[in-house]
């Protein structure tokens, strides 16, 4: 019997070192969509996709700025879609976190194939052109990722003594499961790195990234308008919950209202992914989460929103990981022996 | 022929795949809905039906299986107004909170909504305590609608709108722009409490005041098993004053939509109320357990059956999208296996299950506001310029209130009071006399003589961020209106899980030994309809010294915890001076300001005297004649306290317990009736802390009071009270 499923589709600095070579490891047979992306990328003089995955050496400076990342993380992610078993999976929704919302997009069929790596290319671009800012991750969960209510607490006093400080600009970017990723001017990051308690890797800056999802990119939006035109967004075909934990169902939406958001506010207003994950898991009740690749680290943020739900009665990490064994509630694309359970 | 439901799911999928559709059954002018937007609202309505189809197969596992199938038109409305509108519902509203919240974003209306048929503790609106219709994050306070006992209060949010943009409140919720709606069945606007609320909303409009209320009448043309007569909600609302009546047809998107924005925008651009006659049809029956065949005929449910709604619905899918009629049943199918996955979900969720669960939010979240501070001297000399020849002297009971009013307006501004009569006669009594001089007509005003709509108003307001102190003229009068505060007000907190409060000092003038005009029903001795009621409070002020002090911790639990407090205040007292002799100026008192008085706490009863050999426990009425005993008693050498409970409900067992405890005997003093009565409570508190065999009573007969001298008759007296203390000690 088919199973339901949702699934996710991975943001920026998801291809790392590790990730060299997706696209010929997993995708030598879809060749020819890496060929269309790498057609659209000779056109506008850009490093074509297969090179960039081809490449021998991971190069932080190349494969991770925005220009590049952006696209090569669309062709590994859809391709992995493109995978997905659909005998054996009912694909009931699908989401995304912030640029995996421009994924998620083109997987629920608001966006065609070409549609999407239009924009997702012009939007790396743009970014990486235009951006300001920075990103700054920092846990809120404890060991068994449940909330911390004290660093919680800390996120909120820390916002709003920013807020009337005049000379910094913080926001909170995104709320990534147990994480809170801030985005904030140059100013505001070393402000932030001076109060946020040191633990482990954290707070952890994230390289190659803008303050996405805050009003630091309030000047992107009428750029962004005028580089991604209205008429390729269409009604869609598979429900998907943005950015605000809102569904968008399928031929139930303005075209309109779709763009007015995927190219407004989701782009300078906080992107929450926890809440995307809650109302996902809540409104369609998969028997499957998956994830697509490249890259796993999208894992631990959906099952820190689901926790955080109580999403059947799942009670934390422990709880996580027996469960992930005994009957796995997440699949991740990017993780072989899970892969081969979603592509059959 | 029984399994309707059955029948109904099977018919849709069945006629829709073979384009058989009903015709259409209006023939308004052309409305369209483009065509993305009629898609939205058939998915609100398949959701809906198929979480009634749900709940009609899982019988056992979900409750109160009242359902909305039929009514599925309603999501139009939530189309046509703001999340910001607040909205109270019908019972048959699932698709209009399903609509609503798909709205919003963010929320989870599916689940939510198979949390509540579940009775789950999750819940997120009641939390498992009732399958209501609701929604903190989109002004939906939840409701059942049962007995129409939520129109009084919809006419009272939309006035506070008005109100509350007149007078500029810092912490209104609804925007000045907002309208509201309320919704019911066509049998349900028959009911007396329905027709108050219209007459209230059509008065208030007919002088220009701000209404923007919609009444949205689902007309199914039945109530249970009883037929609306044909014609009759037409006939009835089409031509009343100031009601501006507007006919849709709830089957037809379309129709609906024109309907429903029309009406918005009367209500929203004119300030004035409408009412929209829905056209809706019931399937099902009127509840799980309700079999419609044992009443009306097979053709008529037939009939009924083939204008399904969700038939229409695709009929103009098919019409204005281009959808086919498979398109149409396979979306409905893919609703249909969502549904059931989200609903094994629900059921998996825990139900509440202690007693003290349950319970948590019969009182609401304490702490959820802070007062304001004191106003300065100077705001207090002006306010009091024209009283300080009154205010130098000792004042009686209904001064020391109306003085502690005058304060506690000048420090809350978002206290408003109104009743019948109160503002430019200020009282029957004159206690509320020169308020609205102070403080204008837009805080103090004169209702119209409607009891329901009084305190509809001071749940609807409270909504809107006032506290209201609404005036009951006499207790009698308060019968044909207690469901507004026992179905409604009281039970607000519980249902919406502490999230919503319509927190009030209600003032009621009563108590027997009023003479003059006499008579039971301005002499009312029962107390009981009030002293059952969980979560509310009841006071009772005896004297002037303790009056001021008790409505400003009324008013202070009412703002900062959300409090119901019911104030019975003894109108035989409110003007009396002396106690013993003539110009004693024993019951009189100085009016001290809030700065310099002493804080009377919630549950503090008055201890008078240090006696050992009697403890006479008593209040209102009781107290003043005990003390008037209490002279000649302690003349005749019984050592006697006299308790004044001042706080009736909930009685303070402890207190009362602590304030007896070194008495030999126990006196209870009631001038409400024998039965029903405190006294019987207060005996059992004394017996189930041992002291039964101590305790006696004296209270007024199982009776009502006559005219004149008799009513003497039948009610504790002085000569009376000074027997039974004497009894008690021999």
């Amino acid at each position: 019997m088919r199973q339901t499923a949702l699934v996710v589709c991975p943001g920026r600095g998801t291809y790392n070192t590790t990730e060299l070579g997706y696209l010929k490891t997993h995708h030598a047979t879809r060749g020819d969509l890496v060929e269309r992306l790498d057609a659209l990328r000779r056109s506008t003089g850009q490093i074509p996709i297969s090179e960039l995955d081809g490449t021998e050496k991971f190069s932080p400076a190349t494969h991770m700025t925005g220009d590049n990342a952006s696209l090569l993380i669309y062709a590994c992610a859809l391709a992995d879609f493109a995978a997905i078993d659909r005998d054996r999976y009912d694909i009931v929704a699908v989401t995304g976190n912030s640029m995996g919302w421009y994924l998620a997009l083109t997987a629920a069929g608001v966006l065609d194939f070409d549609g999407g790596a239009r924009l997702v290319n012009n939007m790396g671009s743009l970014m990486h052109q235009h951006g300001a800012g920075g990103q700054i991750v920092w846990p809120i969960v404890d060991a068994d990722w449940n909330v911390d209510s004290g660093k919680e607490n800390l996120v909120s006093a820390l916002l709003a003594e920013a807020s009337i400080n005049s000379s910094i600009q913080v926001h909170i970017s995104i709320r990534l499961g147990g994480m809170v990723v801030f985005a904030a001017d140059d100013a505001g990051l070393k402000w932030l790195s001076e109060r946020l308690p040191k633990d482990d890797r954290f707070p952890m800056r994230l390289m190659h990234h803008a303050a996405f999802h805050s009003p630091l990119l309030d000047h992107i939006l009428p750029m962004a308008q005028a580089a991604n035109p209205l008429v390729d967004f269409r009604s869609g075909a598979i429900s998907a919950i943005d950015g605000q934990g809102r569904v968008w169902s399928s031929q139930a939406f303005d075209v309109a209202d779709i763009y007015g958001y995927t190219l407004g506010t989701q782009l300078n207003r906080t992107y929450d992914f926890t809440r995307s994950i809650q109302v996902a898991a809540a409104e369609f009740a998969p028997d499957r989460i998956i994830l697509l690749g490249p890259g796993t680290t999208l894992g631990a943020p959906v099952a820190q929103a689901l926790i955080a739900s109580g999403w059947r009665g799942l009670s934390g990490k422990a709880d996580f990981l027996a469960r992930q064994i005994s009957e796995p509630l997440i699949l991740s694309m990017g993780i072989a022996d899970q892969r081969t359970l979603v592509t059959g | 022929m029984f399994d309707r439901p059955t029948i109904i799911d099977e018919a849709f999928v069945r006629r829709v795949t073979a384009q058989d559709f009903p015709v259409a059954r209006n023939h308004a002018a052309a409305f369209q809905v483009p065509a993305h937007k009629l898609v939205d609202l058939f998915d609100s309505q398949i959701m809906s039906r198929h979480l009634d189809l749900w709940a009609r197969r899982s019988k056992g596992k979900t409750f109160y299986s009242i359902g909305s199938s039929g009514h599925e038109g309603t999501a139009a409305m939530a189309a046509a107004t703001r999340a910001t509108d607040m909205a109270f519902l019908h019972y048959r509203d699932g698709a209009f909170l399903i609509q609503r919240k798909k709205q919003a974003g963010g929320l989870t209306p599916l689940y939510d909504m198979a949390l509540s048929f579940a009775a789950s503790a999750d819940d997120p609106i009641s939390g498992g305590r009732h399958k209501v219709l609701g929604c903190a994050q989109t002004f939906v306070p939840p409701q059942t609608s049962t007995i129409a006992s939520h129109l009084p209060k919809a006419v009272g949010a939309a006035h506070s709108i008005g109100m509350a943009h007149r007078l500029k409140l810092e912490g209104a919720l609804l925007p000045n722009d907002g309208i509201i709606l309320c919704s019911f069945g066509d049998a349900s606007a028959n009911h007396s409490t329905s027709q108050g609320a219209f007459n209230a909303a059509c008065w208030a409009a007919y002088q220009h005041l701000p209404m923007p209320i919609i009444f949205l009448c689902e007309d199914n043309g039945i109530g249970i098993s009883v037929r609306t007569p044909g014609g009759w909600i037409e006939a009835s609302f089409a031509h009343r004053p100031a009601l501006h009546y507007i006919g849709c047809d709830g089957a037809d998107l379309n129709d609906a939509m024109r309907g429903c924005e029309e009406a918005v925008g009367y209500a929203r651009a004119r300030r004035r109320p409408v009412f929209l006659h829905m056209r809706t049809v019931r399937l099902m029956g009127h509840a799980g357990a309700d079999v419609e065949a044992s009443y009306s005929a097979l053709a008529d449910i037939e009939a009924a059956e083939a204008q399904d709604p969700l038939l229409h619905s695709a009929r103009i899918l098919v019409e204005q999208t281009g959808m086919s009629g498979d398109e149409i049943v396979a979306r409905y199918q893919d609703m249909r296996a969502r549904v059931d996955r989200v609903a094994q979900d629900a059921l998996a969720k825990p139900r509440l299950e202690t007693a003290a669960e349950v319970m948590v939010p019969v009182e609401p979240k304490f702490g959820a506001k802070t007062s304001p501070p004191l106003p300065n001297a100077a705001a207090r000399d002006a306010l009091f310029a024209k009283d300080a020849r009154n205010l130098a002297k000792p004042v009686t009971l209904a001064k020391s209130i109306n003085f502690a009013l005058a304060d506690l307006m000048l420090r809350y501004p978002n206290v408003s009071l109104f009743g019948e009569d109160v503002a430019k006669k200020g009282g029957v009594y004159g206690v509320t006399q020169g308020l609205q001089d102070k403080f204008g007509a837009a805080r103090v005003f004169d209702t119209l003589l409607d009891e329901q709509t009084i305190l509809g108003l001071a749940i609807g307001m409270g909504h809107n961020g006032f506290v209201s102190i609404p005036e009951i003229q006499f207790l009698a009068y308060l019968h044909n209106a207690e469901d507004q505060i026992r179905g409604e007000a009281a039970t607000l907190s519980f249902f919406s899980n502490q999230q919503y409060r319509n927190p009030m000092v209600l003032r009621i003038a009563g108590l027997p030994y009023q003479k003059g005009f006499g008579g039971h029903f301005h002499n009312d001795n029962s107390l009981a309809v009030l002293t059952d009621i969980p979560g509310i409070i009841v006071a009772c002020p005896s004297n002037a010294a303790d009056a001021p002090g008790m409505l400003r911790e009324s008013v202070r639990m009412a703002h900062e915890d959300g409090r119901v407090v019911v104030l019975v205040e003894p109108i035989a007292l409110y003007h009396t001076t002396d106690l013993s002799a003539p110009d004693d100026g024993g019951w009189t008192a100085p009016y001290v300001a809030p700065d310099a008085a002493q804080i009377i706490g919630f549950g503090e009863p008055a201890v008078y005297g240090m006696g050992t050999e009697l403890a006479i426990i008593t209040y209102g009425n009781g107290y003043y004649l005990s003390r008037q005993a209490e002279v000649e008693l302690r003349a005749e050498g019984v050592d006697l306290r006299i308790i004044d409970l001042r706080w009736l409900h909930p009685l303070n067992d402890k207190a009362i317990i602590a304030a007896v405890a070194d008495c030999k005997n126990v006196l209870i003093v009631d001038e409400s009736r024998r039965s029903g009565s405190l006294s019987e409570k207060l005996m059992t508190i004394l017996t189930e802390a041992g002291r039964g065999d101590a305790a006696s009573r004296i209270t007024a007969e199982d009776c009502f009071i006559p005219l004149g001298p008799a009513a003497e008759l039948v009610l504790p007296s002085k000569a009376s009270i000074i027997d039974a203390a004497k009894a008690a000690v021999a």
